[in-house]
């Protein structure tokens, strides 16, 4: 089975002298941590098509998702979810609401059934009771858990997470990481993971099955725990 | 035009509540204003018009001063000024604003066309905006002109009578086609400078200012632009 994920030869930060390369296997979670300087901020851009590296390729289901044309490759990553650094929550929509745009946008689900969607992501976020509230409202705890509902609302297959757990205590990083995982399957967990970040709790790393430092550099020294 | 017909059932139902909200503040909450200077502008033009003109016995040429200058070149102009002054500003500021804070780069991320969310229901906002204060501004205006000519002894039957003897087919297709035109010069540059912003928030206050100095000069040129074609 190919790599639901795959970076060839990308060059990362100013100091790097090795392209960025690394395939994420299926039913996998596989973090890459690195200082703000190694370039490890890019590989999340890369992954959807944000942004195009200016060497090497990222292919997401053996696809490189930025040269697609326009509308294909806004549908395209619909099949991705992205929980990006700071949570990218819209500040003027309600949680609910932020929750709930990629599926009035991306699907043809009637409102009800969205609703519906909706109400079930909220109550496996924990997020029911204050679904109402603006990202500004809310603590940085809840804003992450409505990104992260946001970001598998599609049940994507794919899961590209940024700095998902800065912040957080152990507890609610272990409840995030399960959530993204969705479950487990005979292969593994039900979605294909990859984060990038700085850090990562010590108590998620017995979730994590691939962990990675990413040296300034660009070297990618398996993460010694 | 096409990224309102990719929009989905729930989508266009997202989109025209952000049309309608577009609505209510950039022409619900400027009535009073558009009102007030139409008012006042109109007023003045006709009372000083109809002092002067009435010495050469030409208050005939009130009705061609009121459908020409005011309601066909004045009304759209200064509609306009007024649309680009409150509403270009806020709405160039406000994408700005997502383009910082990110919000634009996640919605492309979660596949969501930024056209069709952000741009498409403030441009048709602007729009429909446009068309309304504009028959605001030319109806107070004929009504001021109306109450500046009784003041000068003029009746309101004749006064009426003028105007509506000035008033041809083509003044109102002229004032249609320009607030059509104005209409989009006010949705599209301030979304065009709102998001042609990068990350630093600095650039908010400069985008800002320069929708409303371009969206100020197209609509100058393209005033002129009907006079000159007209």
């Amino acid at each position: 089975m190919t790599a639901p994920l795959r970076f060839d030869h990308v060059p990362l930060g100013r100091h790097a002298s090795h392209p960025f390369s690394l395939e994420i296997p299926a039913h996998h979670t596989v973090a890459v941590l690195g200082d703000e300087d190694s370039g490890l901020g890019l590989l999340g851009s890369y992954a959807l098509g944000l942004d195009r590296p200016v060497a090497g390729r990222a292919l997401a289901f053996d696809t490189d998702v930025a040269s697609l044309p326009g509308p294909e490759r806004l549908a395209f990553r619909r099949r991705i979810g992205y929980l990006p650094a700071g949570d990218g929550l819209l500040q003027n929509l309600s949680l609910r609401d932020n929750v709930a745009l990629p599926l009035r946008f991306g699907s043809g689900a009637s409102p009800k059934e969205i609703e519906g969607r909706v109400n079930v992501m909220l109550t496996a976020v924990r997020l029911a009771n204050v679904g109402a509230l603006r990202p500004a409202q809310a603590n940085e705890e809840e804003r992450r858990r409505a990104a992260l509902a946001r970001a598998i609302a599609f049940d994507p297959a794919l899961l590209v997470l940024e700095q998902p757990f800065d912040g957080l205590t152990a507890r609610v990083a272990s409840e995030l990481l399960e959530l993204a995982r969705g479950g487990e399957s005979a292969e593994g967990a039900r979605r294909t993971i990859f984060i990038t970040g700085q850090e990562i709790p010590p108590l998620l790393l017995r979730r994590v099955e691939q962990v990675y430092r990413l040296t300034r550099a660009g070297l990618l020294e398996p993460e010694t725990v | 035009m096409r990224a309102a017909t990719q929009l989905t059932a729930a989508g266009r139902a997202v989109a025209l509540r952000i049309g309608v909200n577009q609505v209510r503040f950039t022409a619900l909450h400027a009535v009073g204003l558009v009102t007030l200077l139409s008012g006042i502008l109109s007023f003045l033009v006709i009372s000083q018009a109809t002092r002067e003109l009435g010495r050469i016995g030409a208050t005939d040429l009130i009705g061609t001063l009121m459908v020409v200058a005011i309601v066909r070149e004045l009304g759209p102009l200064i509609t306009a000024l007024v649309v680009v002054g409150r509403s270009g500003t806020a709405i160039a500021a406000e994408l700005a604003t997502n383009q910082v804070l990110g919000e634009v780069r996640a919605l492309e991320a979660m596949g969501i066309d930024p056209k069709q969310y952000l741009v498409l229901p403030r441009f048709a906002g602007s729009l429909v905006s446009m068309f309304a204060l504009l028959v605001v501004f030319d109806l107070v205006a004929i009504l001021a002109g109306y109450a500046a000519t009784s003041l000068n002894g003029m009746s309101g039957g004749r006064y009426f009578d003028i105007v509506l003897t000035s008033l041809r087919a083509r003044d109102v297709w002229l004032t249609v086609l320009k607030a059509l035109a104005f209409g989009i010069i006010v949705g599209v540059v301030p979304s065009y400078f709102g998001l042609a912003v990068r990350r630093a928030p600095t650039e908010i206050p400069i985008a800002a200012s320069r929708a409303v100095v371009a969206a100020i000069v197209g609509i100058f040129l393209c005033s002129a632009l009907f006079v000159a074609l007209g």
